[in-house]
């Protein structure tokens, strides 16, 4: 099924903390008015939208609570834990790992050895735009690390999923971040935009090619007040990315922020961006084979001769 | 006689050559009122220092896969190129010994390009400069047709005066020194009454490849639509009545267009932004040089990288991932007379509602479709009277393959 607007993302502050590629630059403190924060949840409601919201570091005043708790929700920051550094041990079920990839190297012994004890750790690389060709044989050799460990815990029936190995093994079409397609996120101004990120550089002033006339700081995609307003919608969607509606790297993030950021178009992704999501793609088949030799039945992840489809695009 | 319609109608090594374009100077005499440049100047022109780190940057380059076409156009443009002629001179020199020194593979297998107004065409300098490189050369003169059609766009800058007769005095020298050169004739609204009598008006000057086309601008008012018909119908009766399709080509006629395109097998990109490459006085590198400041209104340049740093590939992805159908609306990829219908990735971009080469623009949707109406007119006028003449089959046989459009 083609995927539909399905999640509202709630930055209650402007210090929310962030959760995925991009950091959060913004130090001042900017808390949603409950008014606004009231709107956004009767959006979320009449467009039927599961919420997600982003929450600060601080403790939200008291009068917040009964309107936060006036739908069902997921509170990132809360219930799922955020953390720049990689924890000596974990104390939740679900955990969003932030960190870049020299990190993810340096310490990847550190991490398979909390995927014991998590239900699920999302790893989101924070620095892929640094990734450089020499960096794929350690980036794979940590993938291997973290794949030993999975593929020994699955064998004893335990299924600890990490997002960038784990994800790949049983999709069998892509399931990507979905920004502005599968969700909206809404700022603290009350407009909406296709990610947090895309709030972030509004703030911060920079470019990111996303405005229709450049010289408009605007990132904006519509407001409360009146709605969602996408331009060129259709370039957010996969059979409108050349490269991406063919690749099978299908736990991909597809960061359409990062795409921009890199190749300066929504639907493009960088050299980077595939080549990281290759390489675990490629790691993920290797756990593939081992427990499917152990009984697993997994779907067929297929040889391939490439690590960035850019490569092949003539054979497509 | 299609012979030389042929030969004339392919660009030299159209499919296996790099373009790169050296934006030498952005100033020009002429202030001509279609001109997409928006931002000419005089300020802006190439020094020899980045001129040079760009040569040595490409031919250090050789085996990167921008570089590994067989052959190489390098295009000098403008505003106009031969006002910067000396510099030319020394670059053309200096590519040509440095790929000598280099045993480069596009020794003897490069071309040196030019669009010029025509207006300094006969000078020393340049006639010294066509004279050393002759045998790898081609040259394009602009003149737009009659008289008053020429003028009414082409005019000095400063003044309103029509640069006419300053160029076609050198129409002569041209076309014996490039008898199977083109001229480019640009169509904008205003124009669209005196199409007729400047093509053949191109023709009576010994020119035989008139490429001609509507600017992809949004600029196209209504009735125009009837009028460019109007107008091709009769340039249509005028080249086949007279007998003119033997010596002559007009790009507007065409037989590979007017028909539905299918998005598996027919959905290449129209153009090659992307595969070429513009440099500029900056040293800044370009797709094309649509997408460098000069020629945009609305957005910024799309710099891909520069002499010093490189080329960065992630800004060439989206235009080599191009295609027709993902760029273009649900209503063109429908389009029952599609094919032929012609775009320019940099207007693509320039009026795009976000940031992407991806959203087609279609400003030109009515007029190509008059255009299918007057060329379906114009091969079935064609054939008929081939048919009765008994000479189909001889044209069948040497027909030309014809590039619709030109950037």
């Amino acid at each position: 099924m083609k995927p539909y607007l399905q999640y509202l993302v709630i930055l209650l502050d402007d210090t929310s903390v962030a959760y995925c590629h991009a950091d959060n630059p913004l130090k001042e403190r900017n808390l949603m008015p409950i008014e606004t924060l009231k709107k956004a949840i009767l959006f979320g409601m009449k467009q039927n939208l599961m919420i997600q919201y982003v929450y600060p570091e601080y403790e939200l005043p008291a009068e917040y609570d009964e309107t936060i708790e006036s739908i069902d929700n997921l509170k990132i920051g809360r219930d799922v834990k955020v953390t720049n550094e990689v924890p000596a041990a974990v104390d939740c079920d679900n955990i969003v790992l932030r960190i870049k990839i020299k990190d993810l190297i340096a310490k990847q012994y550190d991490i398979a050895a909390l995927l014991p004890n998590v239900k699920r750790m999302n790893i989101c690389l924070t620095d892929i735009e640094t990734f450089k060709d020499e960096q794929i044989a350690e980036y794979k050799k940590a993938l291997n690390t973290l794949g030993a460990v999975l593929t020994s815990l699955y064998k004893e029936q335990k299924h600890p999923q990490l997002n960038i190995l784990t994800d790949r093994l049983t999709l069998k079409e892509m399931h990507n971040c979905e920004a502005g397609i599968g969700n909206i996120t809404v700022a603290p101004n009350g407009k909406f935009y296709l990610c947090p990120a895309f709030y972030y550089d509004e703030k911060t002033g920079v470019s990111n090619k996303m405005n229709y006339k450049t010289k408009d700081a605007s990132r904006s995609v519509g407001d409360l007040e009146n709605g969602l307003c996408i331009p060129n919608k259709q370039l957010l969607e996969l059979d409108h990315a050349p490269l991406c509606r063919n690749c099978d790297a299908y736990h991909c993030n597809r960061c359409i922020w990062l795409n921009q950021k890199l190749t300066w178009d929504n639907n493009t992704p960088s050299h980077q961006q595939c080549v990281i999501a290759h390489l675990e793609r490629n790691a993920a088949r290797d756990i593939s084979a081992k427990l499917s030799e152990a009984g697993y039945n997994l779907p067929e992840i297929k040889e391939i001769n490439y690590i960035d489809p850019f490569d092949v695009k003539e054979e497509w | 006689m299609s012979k030389i319609i042929k030969d004339i109608q392919n660009p030299w090594q159209e499919d296996t050559a790099k373009s790169i374009t050296f934006i030498v100077t952005k100033d020009c005499q002429l202030a001509c009122k279609y001109c997409y440049l928006v931002g000419k100047n005089e300020t802006e022109r190439m020094t020899w220092e980045t001129a040079k780190a760009a040569i040595d940057y490409i031919l250090d380059h050789e085996e990167d896969r921008n570089f590994k076409q067989e052959s190489v156009v390098f295009d000098f443009i403008g505003g106009e190129p031969f006002l910067e002629i000396d510099l030319i001179d020394k670059i053309c020199d200096y590519i040509k010994s440095e790929m000598f020194r280099r045993n480069h593979h596009w020794f003897n297998s490069y071309r040196f390009n030019f669009s010029t107004n025509g207006i300094n065409y006969d000078s020393e300098k340049v006639q010294k400069f066509i004279e050393k490189n002759r045998t790898h050369l081609s040259i394009g003169i602009t003149i737009d047709g009659t008289k008053r059609k020429h003028d009414l766009n082409r005019v000095y800058k400063g003044s309103e005066k029509g640069s006419y007769d300053d160029v076609v005095r050198n129409i002569p020298l041209w076309t014996k020194q490039f008898p199977e050169a083109g001229t480019k004739v640009t169509i904008s609204s205003a124009d669209l009454p005196y199409i007729c009598e400047s093509v053949l008006h191109l023709y009576d000057l010994g020119i035989k490849q008139v490429n001609i086309n509507c600017v992809f601008e949004d600029v196209w008012k209504e009735g125009d639509d009837q009028l460019f018909e109007e107008q091709l119908t009769e340039l249509a009766d005028k080249i086949i009545d007279g007998g003119k399709y033997e010596e002559n080509a007009c790009s507007f006629f065409s037989e590979n267009m007017g028909k539905p395109l299918d998005c598996k097998l027919q959905n290449n990109n129209w153009c090659g932004a992307g595969r070429m490459l513009a440099v500029d006085a900056a040293g800044n590198f370009y797709p094309c040089t649509r997408f460098a400041q000069y020629s945009l209104r609305d957005k910024e340049a799309w710099i891909i990288g520069n002499t010093k740093d490189g080329i960065d590939e992630n800004k060439l992805r989206p235009f080599l991932t191009l295609d027709r159908c993902t760029q273009s609306t649900e209503e063109c990829k429908d389009c029952e007379v599609a094919e032929g219908c012609a775009w320019c990735q940099g207007e693509n971009y320039d009026a795009a509602k976000t940031h992407t080469v991806f959203e087609r623009a279609t400003a030109i949707c009515k007029m190509h479709k008059a255009r299918v109406r007057a060329n379906n007119y114009y091969w079935n006028k064609l054939y008929r009277k081939l048919e009765l003449e008994g000479k189909r089959e001889e044209f069948e046989q040497n027909k030309p393959t014809n590039k619709t459009d030109i950037c």
